[in-house]
């Protein structure tokens, strides 16, 4: 199914070459994470993966067929949740159902089934105002499922959570990607989190930038939530943080 | 509860002086012997507002009907305006600046043109209202239009939601806290607005009331007219204020999580 390849992207904003050359293959069915300084570009390269913004050149295809320019091939999710606070929790993620063109009731219905896979039983009538900052970024990734398009685009999506919650919703999310099976990209600024979750980490130079260094980890996505103590990890640690800090 | 005790403390020390002022006033009149045409004091007034209150309902009832046709003229002129500005760059570039300086002419300035032009009807009145109301109403839809997060519109925009959806689903409702805050305020000028328009001559109103107790020295009148005015902006106020909490009830429940 779909492996989504970014091929040579270059992007240059206000006059700023931001993007010079990105070439990122994530495997289908994996977790790719994408690491880098902050105002490299890395929300730039998913709005151009997403579609919402041409790249100057290069390539987005997933599952082999070029759809550079092309929005609503993949489930985008933010740091901010971008829960509307005038509807509640079902009104909210069935969004992408009614925007499909499914009758409402029909979409919140669908929702309500999901409900409890993202940790929001009873909670399909409250407000965002009403939940904690956790179950906000659970819903948004309830929203971003029900798009359905089988790639998520996660951009630092626990960022905003402290480190308890964070954890947490780490092993939940490592039970919702077993359970669905998406091609997901996940972007993050904290190393532990890509060593935690993800099956190969980029590296991303400050502008212009290129692709510093690719790696697999091979002791992710643990089926426990307890530190990780492969001989590896240490190692593969100081090589992402010094390819960060240099 | 205690939170409630507080709150009824609270509120009594504005009630409290508001009754040390009037007890002031009362015997202020009475112990200089101040003239009723100059100065009535406050029992005065209230027997004024008793005795004439039939009259003055009648009037209030007109100035209220221009209040509430200027209003919503207002409201509905505002939406359209804003939907337009927000929608196309060149009109909103074009407008934004003299919407804000039409602001400095004085409202009371031009008012007598739309006597001349509209004669003494209601017309003229709803004019007066439309143009006191319309610049708060329509600045906050806007301001409330362009504050929308743009990370909203790029995930609605990756959910391929169409300018309408968008408009619709988040510009709006995510606008609408703004809207309310410009609402209330227009709301407690319009009646200020109808009785301006009805000063410069009209054949019914609050306004042309007052004026009339004005030119016969009837100053317990005008005294009277003018709680009825005050207690009408206070109701508008109090109106919007109500529409507000039963349109956009989970505003209130983003200030509870803030606490
Ligand atoms: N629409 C835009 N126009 C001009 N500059 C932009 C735009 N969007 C982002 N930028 C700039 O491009 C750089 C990369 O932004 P971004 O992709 O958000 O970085 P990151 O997500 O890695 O922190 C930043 O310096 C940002 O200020
Ligand atoms: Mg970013």
């Amino acid at each position: 199914m779909p492996k989504v390849v970014v091929e040579g992207i270059k992007k240059t904003l206000g006059g700023i070459l931001t993007l010079q050359k990105i070439n990122i293959e994530a495997e289908d069915r994996a977790v790719s994470g994408i690491l880098g300084p902050s105002g490299c570009g890395k929300s730039t390269l998913f709005n151009i993966i997403a579609g919402l913004m041409r790249p100057d050149r290069g390539n987005v295809s997933i599952g082999g067929e070029v759809v550079t320019g092309n929005s609503g091939l993949t489930s985008y999710m933010r740091q901010k949740d971008l829960l509307l606070p005038n509807l509640n929790v079902l009104d909210n993620v069935s969004i992408p159902l009614v925007l499909k063109g499914m009758p409402k009731k029909k979409a919140r219905l669908e929702a309500e089934r999901h409900l409890g896979t993202f940790g929001l039983e009873g909670f399909g009538n409250y407000y965002p105002g009403q939940l904690s900052g956790g179950m906000r970024q659970r819903a948004a990734l309830l929203r971003t499922y029900l798009f359905s398009s089988g790639i998520w685009l996660l951009d630092e999506p626990f960022a905003s959570l402290d480190a308890i919650t964070k954890r947490k919703m780490h092993t939940w999310l490592l039970r919702v990607l077993d359970q669905f099976q998406p091609t997901v990209l996940f972007i993050t600024h904290d190393v532990d989190e890509a060593l935690y979750l993800c099956d190969k980490v980029y590296v991303l130079s400050e502008c212009p930038t290129v692709v510093k260094l690719e790696v697999e980890i091979p002791f992710s996505r643990p089926h426990h939530s307890h530190t990780i103590v492969d001989p590896a990890y240490g190692p593969l640690r100081d090589a992402i943080m010094d390819a960060l800090s240099i | 509860m205690r939170r409630k005790l507080t709150s009824i403390v609270n509120g009594a020390f504005p009630l409290g002086f508001i009754v040390l002022l009037l007890v002031t006033w009362e015997y202020w009149v009475r112990w200089k012997a101040v003239q009723e045409w100059i100065l009535p004091g406050p029992a005065l007034i209230a027997r004024t507002l008793a005795d004439n209150l039939p009259l003055i309902l009648k009037h209030a009832q007109t100035t209220l009907m221009e209040c509430l046709a200027g209003f919503a003229l207002a409201i509905i002129l505002s939406f359209v305006l804003a939907f337009a500005m927000d929608e196309v760059l060149l009109l909103r570039r074009a407008l934004y600046p003299l919407l804000i300086a039409s602001q400095t002419v004085p409202i009371i300035s031009v008012a007598p043109l739309f006597i001349i032009w509209f004669g003494y009807g209601v017309m003229p009145k709803i004019i007066v209202v439309i143009l006191v109301c319309f610049f708060p109403i329509a600045l906050s839809l806007l301001g409330g239009l362009a504050a929308v997060d743009r990370e909203y519109l790029e995930l609605f925009r990756s959910m391929k939601a169409t300018r309408l959806d968008i408009f619709r689903m988040v510009k709006l409702p995510l606008a609408l806290p703004s809207f309310f805050s410009g609402l209330k305020i227009a709301a407690s000028y319009s009646v200020m607005g109808a009785v301006i328009g009805e000063w410069l001559g009209a054949k019914e109103g609050l306004g042309m009331y007052m004026t009339i107790a004005q030119r016969s020295f009837q100053v317990d009148r005008v005294f009277a007219a003018i709680l009825i005015v005050t207690a009408l902006s206070a109701a508008l106020f109090a109106l919007v204020a109500l529409i507000e909490r039963l349109v956009i009830p989970w505003n209130r429940l983003t200030e509870w999580r803030d606490l």
